[in-house]
């Protein structure tokens, strides 16, 4: 078909506003990628802006030499996988029961699952009940609180409803059970939609620091967001004082703090390709729903 | 057109159990199904719905020491009506909160609600396939990262020696202290929420247009429409109840300024401009051990939150005949 001269012009624009958006988006990342690259001469001239300059890895040497850094990239990754199978696992076994309409009772057990995401006791009620059963300071205090999330259960259960009914019809004529179905017949089916959803659990745990906020305390037990978060508003004394020392090493800080932003973005980075295969579809089901 | 069997009412009421029977006969076949659920529902029961009595506490006057751990001490702490309300909705700093929670929601809502949308009528006319792909997953990425990644990204870039204030003090001679300005810092928040999140949120405007018949656009085109007036008035009437349904959605949710962003974001210097509910919570009731105060001004919180969303969902589903549960 041919185009008009009017629509060259949107094209044009069209792509040049694209282009410039895509720019704004990368072009922070590419600028902190550089500083954690670059030697602390040039970073105290000013001279980095989107490439490294004086390129240098012993920033991140110097971070992945940290005690406290290794510490808390480790109960990142625990955290992470112990609570993406137990969340993965408890979301299966609430969704499958839901997705059956014949299900009865299946109105009350939607609404107790639902009326959990529309309200809540609170901050405050949530930190009293962690500590009276001792999980303050504890690694569960991390992995709890994402455990349970309705969002992914709805997204799961909308996914088991789409499959067709005939198969599971079958296999029970054949004299399977219901676990033997989910387990045999209707996960291996549902590994698109499983994926994605355990994607989104690993990425939550990955990135949450604000539990740590509420229930950790030990230095040991902080998450790697967390202390990433310490460094940057730098506001307990210790670490000012740290970074003062750093500077007497000649590692700069505002290099240290991209290396360590790196570092931690480094996981969701790797996982990034996978998830995208998956993500499109899965919000498309999962936030229109009829 | 099948003839229905007829059935005659005599043999309908013999072939149908007592339902006594009938139930016990289903739970023999389905308790697995139950025996699934069980965990799920005991896990709400513990860490969702016990959290709820704990909300007696903005009624009571709470004392740590009464009991041998919290919940004890709860059930021991005396009853002191609503004095914790009376209390809270006299103090300027919560007013404030309000005040803050309500104006940063409305500035996301004006400013970054528009944007995904404009954005992904912009991606669906790139023909340049290559590119639509190489742009759709830079554009997505920002919202896999956590806000403290977010936020030591434009630390770094909007600090007092960032890449930012360096080009200004270059071209103008003085910088801006964007995250301690407190004439700035909202817009600071608004443009930082927008660069994680406007490239996702695009997501389900890009799948409501694949779903617009082709057939109108090719109609157009015959009737010799121009890319411009496709837009006005094919995609965007054709997008607009997935539009409205995300605004009715997003309004549900106006007390939610974004918690998660303004706590690692704000300092004391801006507390005045982006203290919101969910920051004064934490302050109040944790980090000043004020718990039944905290606990009040959550309720109050949770409540009015509770009635927005209902009453959003439901005006979703009696004009778009869709909810979100």
């Amino acid at each position: 078909m041919r185009t008009t001269r009017g629509e060259q012009v949107f094209n044009v624009v069209n792509i040049v506003v694209l282009f410039i958006l895509g720019l704004t988006t990368l072009l922070p990342f590419l600028h902190v990628l550089a500083k954690s690259l670059s030697s602390q001469v040039a970073i105290s001239l000013g001279q980095v802006t989107f490439l490294p300059v004086d390129f240098q890895i012993g920033t991140f040497q110097y971070v992945l030499e940290q005690e406290q850094f290794v510490g808390s990239f480790r109960n990142s990754v625990i955290v992470t996988l112990v609570g993406t199978v137990l969340a993965l696992t408890m979301t299966v076994m609430i969704a499958y029961p839901l997705s059956k309409p014949k299900l009865k009772g299946r109105k009350f057990f939607m609404l107790v699952f639902v009326f959990v995401m529309l309200f809540s006791g609170g901050m405050v009620p949530n930190y009293l009940l962690y500590k009276t059963f001792g999980l303050v300071n504890t690694l569960w205090a991390l992995i709890v609180p994402g455990m349970l999330s309705v969002f992914n259960i709805l997204l799961v259960k909308t996914f088991f409803e789409e499959l067709p009914e005939s198969v599971e019809e079958s296999a029970r004529i054949d004299g399977a059970n219901n676990f033997t179905i989910l387990f045999r017949i209707v996960l291996p089916m549902a590994l698109p939609v499983m994926a994605a959803v355990g994607l989104f659990f690993a990425v939550a745990y990955w990135n949450n620091y604000f539990s740590a906020v509420l229930y950790i305390t030990k230095p040991d037990l902080k998450p790697l967001q967390m202390y990433l978060y310490e460094l940057i508003s730098q506001t307990t004394p210790e670490m000012g004082m740290e970074l003062d020392a750093d500077r007497m090493m000649n590692v700069d800080p505002e290099s240290i703090r991209a290396a360590t932003i790196m570092l931690s973005t480094l996981p969701i980075l790797c996982l990034y390709p996978f998830l995208q295969k998956y993500f499109v579809k899965g919000i498309t089901i999962g936030s229109v729903k009829g | 057109m099948q003839a229905k069997p007829i059935q005659s009412p005599g043999s309908a009421a013999a072939a149908r159990p007592k339902p006594k029977r009938e139930l016990l006969a289903y739970l023999k076949t389905n308790y697995d199904m139950y025996l699934l659920l069980i965990p799920g529902l005991l896990f709400a029961l513990v860490f969702n719905y016990l959290p709820m009595y704990g909300i007696t506490l903005a009624f009571k006057d709470f004392n740590m020491f009464a009991g041998n751990n919290p919940f004890t001490s709860l059930l021991a702490s005396p009853w002191v009506g609503l004095e914790h309300f009376e209390n809270v909705f006299g103090r300027a700093d919560f007013k404030q909160a309000l005040a803050n929670t309500l104006l940063i929601s409305v500035y996301k809502l004006v400013f970054l609600f528009p944007l995904p949308i404009l954005l992904a009528i912009l991606l669906n006319e790139l023909r340049v396939a290559w590119f639509k792909k190489v742009l759709q997953t830079v554009l997505y990425l920002p919202h896999f990262l956590s806000w403290a990644v977010v936020s030591g990204i434009f630390v770094t870039l909007l600090g007092s020696t960032g890449i930012v204030n360096q080009f200004l003090d270059a071209a103008t001679g003085h910088t801006i202290s964007f995250l301690m300005d407190k004439s700035i810092f909202r817009s600071v928040l608004v443009a930082t929420d927008g660069w994680k999140d406007i490239g996702w949120s695009s997501i389900i405007y890009l799948a409501a247009i694949t779903g617009i018949d082709q057939e109108q656009y090719e109609a157009a085109t015959v009737d010799g429409a121009s890319k411009l007036q496709k837009i006005v008035y094919i995609t965007l009437p054709g997008i607009a109840p997935t539009i409205l349904l995300l605004l009715i959605l997003k309004v549900g949710h106006i007390l939610d300024a974004g918690f998660e962003q303004i706590f690692i974001m704000y300092n004391p210097t801006v507390y005045e401009v982006a203290d919101i509910i969910g920051t004064y919570v934490y302050r109040m009731g944790l980090g000043q051990m004020n718990f039944s105060l905290g606990t009040a001004v959550g309720l109050f919180n949770s409540v009015v939150a509770f009635v927005l969303i209902v009453s959003a969902n439901s005006l979703a589903k009696r004009f778009m005949k869709k909810s979100i549960w």
